[in-house]
């Protein structure tokens, strides 16, 4: 189409015009053919700057010891020193585990209460707006905000969850109340997420096939599981994909909550990546760190995607 | 899509049963933010009331004395500033960027958009430590421009994802018609194309000011005192030399989410597109 649309063009400006413009459209018509590469070097300077250069540096500094004091390519050359250290190192191999389980036990509640959510709103009754709207609100609101408002509900001495149960409990205290407590609010604050995907999937959804099984004598679970579901599986995909990366890198919850503790109960990765760089300093490890992180994501990225290809393509 | 097949009286039982369990799920979801704008209404010596009271005459004191301190001002400034400039930089970087791929074929055409993918998907923490070196020793670090460049990571892959999108949707008759009237792509793109895609870049800008403004990790890591952006000043009310300060911290974490709440009703047209970053079109 594109060069179609030039081929038209050419011979119509050369004829009509004037040789001078003739001339003015010849130049035109290179810059033309620039316009692509013009249009997209600015974004792939900047992503260059700002994404590319920076992860091979923090590549480089993994394989380096370097500390803040010295030259920027002056630390020295240590091999794999960073990464053996991070596998010898508990705190490091616990936070795998943890953010695994998290992630896992996360994506799982809010995929599950979320298509609960999806279905019940897609129900047509009036005021369902209304309703849609107030369950969006813990998504929308800055998640640090969210966060901090579940630990002054969970505080021990004038939190309201203690006064509901009437006793003292201190929620993020202990190592398995404060993985608990983690838990309740990144389901609390994406769940919605979900919600609104699988939402806007059902509303796509064609009605024929509901139809013709509710002809064919099926019953409502019936359907659900052998038409909904299916005709769904798209956006559970892309919802699934999205949350599995989204909490893999949680990070402002956690820090607000317990800041990784008690006992590195909550020392999820990004947590750990956090501590080692700005509080501890040490850059080398914490690239290390974060390589490792990028490599998880990198794999499970692309596993998804080709799920989804292989899904497209059938 | 929803059916519901029955007798009158069941579909009225049905309907109230899906109305009690969406109430009851709302009042969960809402009652956390609910709870602490009740503590930000209340005076000291309520908030430390046990058993907490229920029903008291609000307060606006503490928003009074937050929005009077110039800190807090200064950490709202900055929030505008940095958020600004970033979905700025993002939508005149990424919407001819944008517009290329959807229109005209590149080689690396299709690199550039796994990287782009990559670039969204990635842990912010594994940019964030190479970033803070590297601006350290430029001398960017703690600056406005620092913080501007790192929220560019993850609203310039938005930009284009959504803008891509936007621009297949369009149709490409009127470009071709000015091409033929002799008009060259820059003049097309700038007099045609642009003025037609003022509505997603719209949406697209609502989308990146609402994950910049509710950025933490960067900007807790890339700013100091002059330049910290709101929830950062947020947090700091919780770890002052005199302990927690309950009014601060909770009148300061609504005036937060405040224009977020508001941004958010803006966009909710769009707010399904945005999450799903162009994974599913529609």
């Amino acid at each position: 189409m594109v060069v179609s649309g030039r081929e038209v063009a050419r011979p119509a400006v050369v004829s009509v015009r004037t040789a001078e413009r003739g001339a003015w459209a010849l130049r035109g018509f290179s810059l033309d053919r620039a316009f692509t590469a013009i249009a997209v070097l600015p974004t792939f300077v900047v992503m260059l700057c700002i994404f590319g250069i920076p992860l091979l540096f923090s590549l480089y500094l993994s394989f380096t010891g370097w500390a803040l004091d010295q030259a920027l390519m002056g630390g020295e050359f240590v091999g794999l020193a960073n990464y053996e250290d991070l596998m010898n190192d508990p705190v490091f191999i616990g936070s795998l585990g943890i953010t695994f389980g998290y992630t896992a036990a996360s994506v799982a509640a809010q995929m599950m209460l979320g298509l609960a959510i999806a279905l019940l709103l897609n129900i047509d009754l009036p005021y369902m707006r209304v309703l849609r709207t107030a369950l969006v609100v813990p998504m929308m609101i800055t998640p640090i905000v969210g966060a901090l408002c579940w630990k002054l509900l969970l505080e021990p001495s004038l939190g309201f969850f203690n006064y509901l149960i009437g006793q003292k409990i201190v929620w993020l205290g202990m190592p398995a109340t404060a993985l608990l407590s983690v838990w309740v609010v990144s389901v609390w604050q994406s769940t919605p997420y979900v919600a609104l995907i699988l939402l806007a999937g059902l509303r796509s959804l064609p009605s024929e096939p509901l139809e013709a099984a509710a002809i064919d004598g099926a019953n409502r679970r019936q359907s659900f599981w052998h038409v909904t579901l299916p005709l769904l599986r798209p956006y559970l995909l892309v919802a699934l994909l999205l949350r599995v990366i989204f909490e893999f890198r949680a990070f402002d919850n956690i820090y607000a909550l317990t800041g990784g503790g008690p006992a590195n109960a909550t020392m999820v990765l990004s947590m750990f990546t956090y501590l080692t760089s700005f509080v501890r300093f040490d850059f080398s490890l914490g690239a290390a760190a974060s390589w490792i992180m990028l490599l998880i994501s990198m794999i499970t990225c692309l596993f998804f995607i080709a799920t989804i290809r292989r899904r497209d393509a059938n | 899509m929803a059916m519901v097949v029955g007798s009158r009286r069941r579909r009225r039982l049905q309907a109230g049963l899906v109305y009690t369990a969406l109430i009851a799920l709302a009042v969960i979801f809402l009652f956390p933010v609910l709870w602490v704008l009740g503590l930000s209404l209340k005076t000291r010596l309520q908030v430390f009331a046990d058993p907490p009271l229920f029903i008291w005459w609000p307060t606006l004191e503490n928003y009074i004395d937050v929005l009077g301190r110039s800190d807090f001002l200064l950490a709202f400034v900055n929030t505008l500033v940095v958020a600004g400039s970033a979905v700025t930089l993002s939508l005149c970087v990424g919407v001819p960027a944008a517009y290329a791929f959807a229109r005209f074929p590149f080689t690396g055409r299709s690199f550039l958009f796994f990287a782009l993918l990559v670039m969204r998907m990635l842990p912010p923490i594994a940019v964030l430590v190479p970033m803070y070196v590297l601006f350290s020793k430029l001398g960017l670090a703690t600056t406005r421009l620092s913080v501007v460049l790192a929220y560019s990571t993850f609203a310039l892959p938005l930009v284009v994802w959504l803008m891509r999108g936007f621009f297949e949707d369009l149709p490409k008759e009127l470009e071709e018609s000015a091409w033929i009237d002799g008009a060259g792509r820059y003049r097309a793109f700038v007099h045609i194309v642009l003025p037609l895609a003022k509505p997603g870049m719209v949406a697209a800008g609502i989308l990146c000011l609402q994950l910049a403004w509710n950025d933490f990790l960067f900007a807790a890591v890339l700013t100091n005192n002059a330049t910290q952006t709101l929830p950062v000043k947020m947090m700091s009310f919780s770890a002052g030399d005199s302990g927690v300060d309950w009014g601060g911290l909770t009148a300061s974490g609504m005036l937060v989410i405040l224009p977020v709440i508001i941004f958010s009703f803006a966009a909710q047209r769009y707010l399904v597109a945005g999450l799903s970053s162009g994974a599913v079109k529609g």
